[in-house]
């Protein structure tokens, strides 16, 4: 419990914490503005297509909160990676000399902010998208999706954030485990669900969207996704595998 | 009442980076209640005995224990021993206060202790500006402060007196002097003997990851290398002289002009008689204590490792 006091003291007591919480909510709200305002009947494309006046559409829009992860991702991989970058984890290890305390106590922490910035972007999103249909004829918003949105994004962030302390503990460059998880991510991840169909599903990538249950909102889709408890296994498996090779390999390396 | 200081013990320790051994087969004792100055020119691997001592570097064989312990089996390490380390470092965003506070929190350390140290080692007044400003000084003062704040009866200092002012050299050397007289362990790395000369009680010597001397500061300095500066116009006969007297051993004549010669291994009165028996007239005799300096890098110089003690 100690350590999990301070890891949270090494967080808020730096600025990253708060220029990602600045990113999720941006782009939250970006990504609600786009699909209240990039429809075919908004861009005059379509005039006869008001998806605005579809319950799903419109009550969807709110999923735009996860499209927040990859900050999450970034937060854990810099909660970790950051302690080598700046030699802290020369300190970090004297006062607890058992390495693996250190990942779980980090995991345990990071989990309960990414859970935190998921209330966070749903909130935005939220907010946003009741000032952006103001102005709009739409049909109203499902109050259960929308908590099941709700819940799904605080428990995907919560276990991304988890994920990216596991990265970072793999992957100790902090320049490298960051490109490295935007490439795989944004590139490799995308590329194999395209080329190898069962697969996709089964990445991280995949499992979050599960999660989330927001693949077939956001027009990502095509791909079919987990079951959202499966998905939920698999991203908590990805987070428990990574933290365990971490600590088999570079967790017990040499700090010099 | 102070909290007791242990034993350090370091057994047949090695370490290797790749090729590159950087400790090899060293084994020493430090013993608390003195101050213990480890000692050792550039890269001649003090800062990796401390790790592995730290349990931040594993070794390649051997041991490093603290009390009889491996540091990561001991149950609360910041209460027990205090390192600072050369590499360690500081987040430059967190200000010196955030940074303890950190180490008290995952040390279950009550918060008040963090400005404690800052008082102790005469940070308050930088207490709450971030790190990426400090001197070097005052980053060595915080490390410092992080060491203390567990209160720990083993203080384990790498080159602790890089970057202080005189003053912070001649507070931190009562404050080491201090913590020793109550007990504790004190153990401090320098590549420079004259530097804590002042300081230490017993001196652990290595060169190239070896041990070379270990023993009490007057062992050291009584091994012979008192100098004597001697000025005679008959310099050839007095050092034919002190050069037979040297075949008992342990005297090293040296030639400075040729009117002045450095005799290290014989008492100035000694070396009086001598002149005396010979009829060479002194212009000068004076002692000029142990040159520390050319003592440790007579024992660190190549090829000299493992073999004075
Ligand atoms: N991580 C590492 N990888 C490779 N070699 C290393 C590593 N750490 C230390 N060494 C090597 O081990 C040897 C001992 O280094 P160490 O830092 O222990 O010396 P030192 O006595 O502390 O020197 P200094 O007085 O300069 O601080 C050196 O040759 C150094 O290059
Ligand atoms: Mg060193």
């Amino acid at each position: 419990m100690s350590m999990v006091r301070s890891e949270f003291r090494k967080v808020t007591t730096t600025k990253v914490l708060l220029w990602l919480t600045i990113a999720t909510i941006a782009f939250s709200a970006l990504n609600v503005v786009l699909l209240v305002f990039l429809t075919p009947r908004a861009m005059d494309i379509d005039s006869d297509l008001n998806l605005l006046l579809d319950p799903a559409y419109v009550t969807n829009i709110l999923g735009a909160a996860g499209s927040s992860s990859i900050f999450i991702l970034i937060l854990g991989i810099i909660g970790m990676t950051s302690e080598y970058r700046h030699m802290t984890i020369t300190s970090t290890f004297l006062v607890t000399p058992k390495r693996p305390r250190v990942l779980i106590a980090k995991g345990i922490t990071y989990a309960l902010l990414g859970a935190a910035l998921g209330l966070i972007a749903f909130i935005t999103s939220f907010a946003v998208t009741l000032i952006a249909l103001m102005t709009e004829d739409h049909a109203p918003v499902d109050a259960i999706i929308a908590l099941q949105i709700l819940g799904g994004v605080v428990l995907a962030f919560a276990i991304y954030a988890f994920v990216g302390v596991s990265v970072g503990a793999l992957i100790r460059n902090q320049v490298a485990a960051i490109v490295g998880a935007l490439v795989w991510v944004l590139i490799v991840e995308a590329l194999l669900t395209v080329f190898v169909d069962w697969i996709g599903k089964w990445l991280p990538g995949g499992a979050l969207n599960a999660v989330l249950q927001t693949t077939n909102v956001t027009g990502r889709g095509g791909a079919d996704i987990l079951p959202t408890a499966t998905g939920v296994v698999v991203l908590l498996g990805y987070a428990v595998i990574f933290g365990i090779l971490a600590s088999l390999t570079t967790l017990r390396r040499d700090i010099t | 009442m102070s909290p007791r200081g242990e034993v350090l013990t370091v057994t047949s320790l090695t370490k290797r980076f790749g090729k590159v051994s950087a400790v090899l087969d060293l084994s020493f004792a430090v013993q608390p209640g003195r101050v213990t100055g480890f000692l050792g020119p550039n890269g001649s691997g003090k800062t990796t005995t401390l790790r592995c001592l730290l349990g931040l570097v594993q070794p390649t064989s051997g041991t490093a224990q603290v009390g009889g312990h491996d540091y990561r089996e001991l149950p609360h390490p910041a209460a027990v021993v205090g390192a600072t380390l050369e590499a360690s470092g500081f987040h430059p965003g967190r200000t010196a206060r955030g940074h303890l506070r950190v180490i008290t929190d995952a040390a279950a350390l009550p918060q008040a202790r963090a400005d404690e140290v800052l008082e102790l080692v005469g940070l308050t007044e930088a207490a709450g500006r971030k790190v990426g400003g400090f001197s070097l000084g005052m980053r060595q003062r915080l490390a410092l402060a992080a060491a203390l704040v567990g209160d720990p009866g083993v203080l384990i200092l790498d080159e602790p007196a890089n970057g202080l002012d005189p003053e912070g050299i001649a507070w931190l050397r009562s404050f080491l002097r201090a913590r020793a007289e109550e007990g504790r362990t004190v153990l401090v790395s320098s590549h420079v003997l004259s530097e804590v000369q002042q300081t230490v009680d017993d001196v652990i010597i290595i060169s190239k990851g070896r041990l070379v001397q270990a023993g009490s500061l007057e062992e050291l300095t009584g091994a012979g290398l008192t100098q004597v500066r001697v000025r005679t116009p008959q310099l050839e006969v007095l050092r034919a002289a002190l050069l037979a007297e040297a075949g008992s051993g342990g005297v090293h004549v040296e030639v400075v002009s040729p009117v002045e010669l450095m005799v290290s291994g014989l008492e100035a009165a000694e070396i009086g008689h001598l002149a005396l028996r010979q009829q060479v007239e002194l212009h000068e005799l004076t002692p000029v204590g142990t040159d520390l300096e050319a003592l440790f890098l007579e024992l660190t110089a190549d090829g000299n490792p493992g073999g004075a003690a």
